[in-house]
Parts: C-alpha cells; structure tokens; sequence
C-alpha cells in the first residue's frame, strides 16, 4: 500500500483520542438533526448542514461586528459563549422550521425524490447566500477561549474541550429526556410510528414536525458555535463537508435512532482521528475514511448499530 | 384589462400565430409534417451540422468566435451527461448525485491512456504504449459503467435515500483520491493526447491538433449525441425500460411481477455511468488538460437540475433543459456579468446601485440553479415538457377514480384486515415460487 503506518507511543494514542472525542461531540449534534428529521418524515434533509454552516456564519459576523479579536476570561467569556448560544440556536432553529415551511411540507405526500430534490435546491441556494455574502476564500473565527489545559499523564487536556464535551452531552441529554419523558416528545415519537393513527389521536402533526425541525436546528446551532470555538474556520462549504460526516455518524447509529446518532458521532470522531494518526497523510484522506465506513455499514449493517431493520410499507 | 390577462396575452398571441404557421405547406404537405418525429430530428441534426460553418461565416458579425464553438461542444457534452444521469433518475427513479465520479472515471481514462503517462509513487513521470482514441471512447464508457455496477451493488439492495447519500459520497471521493495518489498526476491533473485525425472519403479530413479549429470534436460530439438520443430512446421502449418504470411507481408490485429488482436498478445505474465514462472521454479530449479540482459536486447537481428543469424522464424535455441551462452555465452567464459590469450606473462609486459591482454573476449561477431546482419541484414537478407518464405520479392528474380501484373497494369492505392477512400470507408462505422478492433479498 502507498499509505505506510506511522509509529505512535501510547501518549500519541491518547491525545488523539481527546481529539476525537471533543469532535465527535460536535458531530453527533450534527447528527442529531439528520436522525430526528429522517425518524419522523423519512427525508434525509440535504440542507442540515447548510443550516449548520450559517449558524457559523451568524455567529462570526457577530463576533466580528462586535470587534472580537483576543482571548477572554471569566464572566466576559461565559457571556459571550451563551449570547453567541443563543444567536446560533435561534437563527438555525428559525431557518431549519422555515425551510420545513417552504420546501418539504407541500412535498409531504408526493413521491420520495421530490423532497430530496427540494431539499437539495434548499441546500445549494444556502450555500452560494453564504458564498456570495461572504466569500469564497473563508474567515477564521477569532480565539476567545483562553488556551489553558492541564495534563493527565501524557495527555494535554484543554478546558475549552472539557467545556465543548460538557455543553454537548449536556444537550444530548436534555434532548433523551425531552423525547421520552415530555408530552411533546411522545407526540413526536408517536408521529414517527405512523402518522396518520397519531393525527386521530389528537397529535397536531404539522406543529410536531415543525418542532423536530426547531430542535433539530436548535443542535445544528450549538455545534456551530461549537465548531467556532473549535476549529473556527468560517466558510461556506463546512456544512456539506461536515454535514456529509455527520449523516454517516447517524446511519452509523441506526438512522432515526437518537441514542445512535450520539454513539455514532463519537464513534467517527475518534475514527478520523486515528486516521490522522496511523495513515501517512491521513488528514487529506478523512473524507475517503469516512465514505468507506459510510459503505461498509450499508452493506453489512444497513441499520446500523442501534437500528432496527424497517420493512417497506405496502 | 387586467394583470392576468395581459400575463396571457403572449400565449395566445403564439397560438395564432402557430395558425397562421400550419398553413404554410411544402410539397403539399403542412411543414408542421416535417417537423414530427424522426423528421424532425433529422432536420435538428442537418441544422446541427451547419452551425460550425455559419460561425466561422457569419459568426464576426455577433461577435462569436471558435470559442463558440466549443462552448456548444460542452454543450453536447452536458446534454450526454443529462441523457444519462436521466436513465438513472428518470427512467429508474433512483437518485444519483455522484454523478461527476463517473464523468471524472471516463475523463482521467482518456487521459492517462491516450497520454501513456503514469507516475510512480514519488511523482516521476513514465511512459508507456499511447492508446488510440477510438479505442478509449467506448473502454472509458465501460470502466465507468464497471464502477458504477461495482458502486450500486451494495446499496441497491437498500431505499433510495441510501443511494442519494452513497452516491454523493463517492463524487466527493473520486476527485480527492485523484488529487491525493500520485500515479495520475495529483493535484495537477492528466493532459491527454489528441486523437488522430480522421480521412474519411471524398478528401474530408478531421484533423482534431489545432486549437483554433473545434469543429471536428463539435462533429464528433454530435455522432455520439445522436447515439445517445438513439440509444435512450429505444431503451425506454424496449422491455428493460418498462422493468425500471414499473421499480419507479411502485417497487414491492414489480417485484411481485417477476422483475428482478437488483439486477434491473444495476442496469440503470451501469448505462447511466457509462454514458457518463463516454462524455468524460470526450470532454478530455476537447479540454485536453484536466484537474481533479475541476470536478465538483456542482457538477452533478447541474445535471441534475437540467434534468428537473426539462421535465424528468422526458428525453424533449431533458435535451431542452440541458441546452438551456448549459448555454447558460457556458455562454450566457459571463456576458451577463461583462454587461452588468460595463453599466457606468454600476460601476461609478456614486451610483446607488453601486452594491451590484461586487455581484459576479458567475458565482450567483449556482444560486440560480437552486431556485430553479426549487422552484420546478414545489410548482412543476414535472418539468418543461413533461412526460405523460412521469406527469401522472408526480402532480396526481388523471389518476384512476377512487370507486374503480379493486384493492381500495376491497380494503373498505374488510376494513383493511384484508392488507394484514396478505402480509401474514407472504411471510409464512416459504415453499416454491414464493421467491419472486425474496431472491434480491
């Protein structure tokens, strides 16, 4: 094989990992949205990565009119992170309800390329607003989370990882809760069994759609801030890159499966960090890693680690 | 008078005069006569077959050159890739949006092996034997059709979005893995070798080496599009086209019918790659130099739009869309953008439409694209001109009335039991002849 393997000390491993983990936090947000939305209408929703991205757009502009440029502490930090929280969960949350507004809910009943096609058409007029708002060259995100960390063992850990693993499961958790616990969550899993037995029930199906679309957004939105803190690099393509890795985390988990996706988010995140340790050069061969997991589970596992097999409805 | 009416008064202004057309004859028949069917794409090719000549005659009059030339080159090339791709989704219903993967696989063919140059693993270039064009031509479709069977294999087995998903992954990967491996060239891409040129009878000589003169590769485009059409038209006919009818309106009834579903989704998804291969050949031949950076996912969702925008399925309709939108991409779009910017209005810093300065219009075209894509889906669906068929699934019209339909007389009488028993039948029943969807599972 061209792609010799790298030798690497257990420390190597580790940090790597933290890497991985940090990232797949990120991911599995991401996915989140794909699996509600495919768990309650059947759409892979082409344009959640979309809404991702502009959620990192907003919040950069913001940043940037607000003349951000260094490192900040304390009680500044913390409130800029929730004030840039909330401008990125309600600008997606608001897009991703739009968008179910404008280009799926009259396609609901036609055949099942027409949405796809639509949602693709919402995706691509997306991406070139960002590109033509912003460029196509990119901006990267100011550092406002100081640098620090602490060492375990060999490992650095930064408080700025520690914080985004925190933020994310925090989430994740608040969103299993909301699902089984709430009223509005079991209208929502009642209208992803079969919509029709919960309309005669009394479930208002067009407002339990457009709240999984609210939510799903409102996740998009935090990792994008996520992703702002993290990576910060500002551009108008991340969120077909990142949305195309976060779609293969959640058919990783078992698509519709919201445990899954969480699972499958990490679980890509530290399998493209290993990538970036054991292959020469594996950094330009990430997308090329993901694909070929995205192959071997549809082959294999078509529903993936936490699915469960659905036969076609007649 | 109001709005409406006004909007109207174009159409019917046509409609007349359409009238006053029918009545013109030639050797006595109304010329309408000569424009159906067959004829009529006999009489689109002759046409077709001029257009090089009337440019290089009259062209400088409208300030059009051979680079006109070549733009309706790649015209035709998108007009093959839409042709194809329209095989996949249209015919068979089946979403590919890594459609450029096979473009690029018929592209790098070409290539590499009319070129005879191969890099090893630090970057060295070495030659070997050149391969002939015409031999490339149909090897670069067969490469491309062999990775698209390999491609669909796995995932046919599963719904359709898996393969929208499948699909977009591998055009993303196809030109990373060119950019990343040395043997082709990497990030600067492969140059391919002209073909020989070609004597034919009567002193007629294609000679295809020189940069100011396209006309040939415009001539060799035009034979290959004239198959394709030829081609698509009869597959849609023949009984395989009726197999990935029938998968497209209703998988489970077809399958029920006999039609072996995974073998029948291959056939599509091979002829449509090759297609693709065959126009990757002949765009790297015309081109010449190509890159692994050119080919992007826009690529494939261009198609794809042409396809929506001319009416899925619909073989008018697809080479309509295809030409309009790819005389857009190619032509139309940069003279927009000339034109906008020579405006004094736009380009004087006082001017309040000064804000349009910094539009490229070249880069709003993908904008345009997705509120074309958009806009058919949610208010056309089934496009310009439409196909009969294709009309009837996706808006509904024409559909049987309720009260003649056996199976829903059948599910109100029984108060759909009758749905659950057949089911329970199908599942318990394993002995012999109940394969007929079993056998793909």
């Amino acid at each position: 094989m061209i792609l010799p393997l790298a030798t690497v000390t257990a420390g190597d491993f580790f940090q790597q990992m933290e890497l991985g983990i940090t990232v797949g936090a990120m991911y599995a947000l991401i996915a989140l949205g794909y699996t509600l939305v495919y768990g309650i209408i059947e759409l892979i929703n082409f344009a959640h990565g979309d809404v991702f991205m502009w959620g990192s757009v907003i919040t950069y502009f913001i940043a940037s009119s607000l003349g951000l440029k260094s490192t900040l502490t304390g009680f500044a930090l913390v409130g800029v992170i929730v004030f840039f929280l909330i401008i990125g969960v309600g600008f997606c949350a608001a897009l991703n309800v739009t968008i179910e507004r404008v280009a799926y809910r009259r396609l609901r009943k036609a055949p099942r390329l027409a949405p796809l096609i639509s949602a693709i058409g919402v995706s691509f007029i997306l991406q070139t607003l960002a590109r033509l708002w912003r460029g196509a060259g990119g901006e990267s995100f100011p550092q406002i989370f100081p640098t620090t960390s602490f060492s375990l063992g060999a490992v650095n850990i930064s408080f700025r990882d520690i914080f985004i693993i925190l933020l994310s499961v925090g989430l994740m958790y608040g969103l299993d809760t909301f699902i089984r616990r709430t009223k509005l969550g079991r209208a929502m899993r009642a209208t992803a069994q079969d919509p029709e037995a919960a309309s005669l029930m009394g479930v208002n199906i067009n407002q339990t759609i457009s709240i999984t679309f609210l939510i799903g957004g409102a996740l998009a939105g935090a990792a994008a801030v996520i992703w702002n803190l993290y990576v910060g690099q500002v551009k108008f393509d991340i969120g077909f890159e990142q949305g195309l890795i976060a779609f293969t985390a959640a058919v990783l988990g078992g698509i519709g499966n919201v445990r899954g996706a969480v699972i499958g988010g990490f679980l890509i995140g530290i399998i493209q960090a290993l990538t970036i340790l054991y292959i020469h050069n594996g950094s330009s061969w990430l997308d090329v890693a993901v694909f070929s997991i995205l192959v071997l589970i549809l082959v294999f596992r078509p529903s993936g680690l936490l699915g469960q097999q659905v036969p076609d409805k007649v | 008078m109001s709005i409406r009416s006004m909007l109207k008064l174009p159409g019917q202004w046509l409609a007349q005069l359409g009238e006053q057309l029918d009545h013109i004859q030639i050797a006595r028949r109304p010329f309408t006569w000569y424009l159906q069917g067959w004829r009529g794409g006999i009489l689109l090719l002759l046409f077709a077959f001029l257009i090089p000549s009337m440019v290089s005659s009259f062209g400088d009059s409208f300030g059009l050159d051979q680079s006109f030339v070549l733009t309706l080159v790649t015209m035709g090339i998108y007009i093959i890739l839409a042709l194809g791709l329209n095989i996949v989704v249209g015919y068979a219903g089946l979403l590919d949006l890594g459609y450029v993967a096979f473009y690029v696989i018929g592209a790098y063919t070409m290539a590499v092996l009319s070129s005879g140059v191969i890099s090893d693993a630090n970057g060295h270039a070495h030659a070997f034997r050149q391969t002939p064009f015409w031999w490339l031509l149909p090897l670069g479709a067969l490469l491309a059709g062999l990775f698209g069977v390999l491609l669909g294999a796995p995932t046919l087995r599963l719904r359709g979005d898996y393969l929208a998903i499948v699909t977009l992954g591998f055009g993303e990967i196809v030109p990373i893995v060119f950019n990343n491996l040395p043997y082709f060239g990497s990030v600067g891409g492969a140059t391919a070798t002209r073909p020989d040129p070609v004597s034919l009878p009567f002193g007629i000589t294609f000679d295809f080496s020189s940069f100011l003169d396209y006309s040939p590769y415009y001539y060799l485009m035009l034979i290959l599009l004239a198959l394709v059409v030829l081609l698509v038209t009869s597959l849609r006919e023949s009984s395989l086209g009726r197999a990935w009818v029938a998968i497209r309106e209703d998988e489970t009834a077809a399958a029920a019918s006999g039609v072996n579903l995974v073998r029948t989704k291959l056939l599509a998804f091979g002829m449509g790659a090759s297609i693709a291969g065959l126009a990757g050949v002949l765009s790297a031949a015309t081109i010449t130099h190509i890159e692994p950076g050119s080919f992007s996912f826009s690529i494939s969702i261009t198609v794809l739009v042409m396809i929506v925008l001319g009416g899925i399925s619909s073989i008018p309709g697809v080479i309509v869309g295809a030409a309009a939108l790819a005389f857009y991409d190619q032509f139309l779009s940069n003279r927009l953008n000339e034109t906008l910017h020579s405006y004094s209005f736009v380009t004087s810093p006082d001017s309040p439409f000064h804000f349009l300065n910094s539009l490229d219009l070249n880069q709003a075209k993908l904008l345009f694209f997705g509120i074309i894509l958009l806009a058919m889906i949610l208010l056309r669906p089934q496009g310009l001109i439409p196909d009969v068929r294709r009309k009837r699934e996706l808006t509904g019209i024409g559909e049987a009335p309720e009260e003649l339909s056996v199976v829903g007389a059948l599910e109100q009488e029984h108060g759909g039991a009758t749905g659950s028993d057949i089911n329970a039948h199908m599942t318990e029943y394993t002995g012999p002849g109940s394969d007929a969807r079993g056998r793909e599972d």
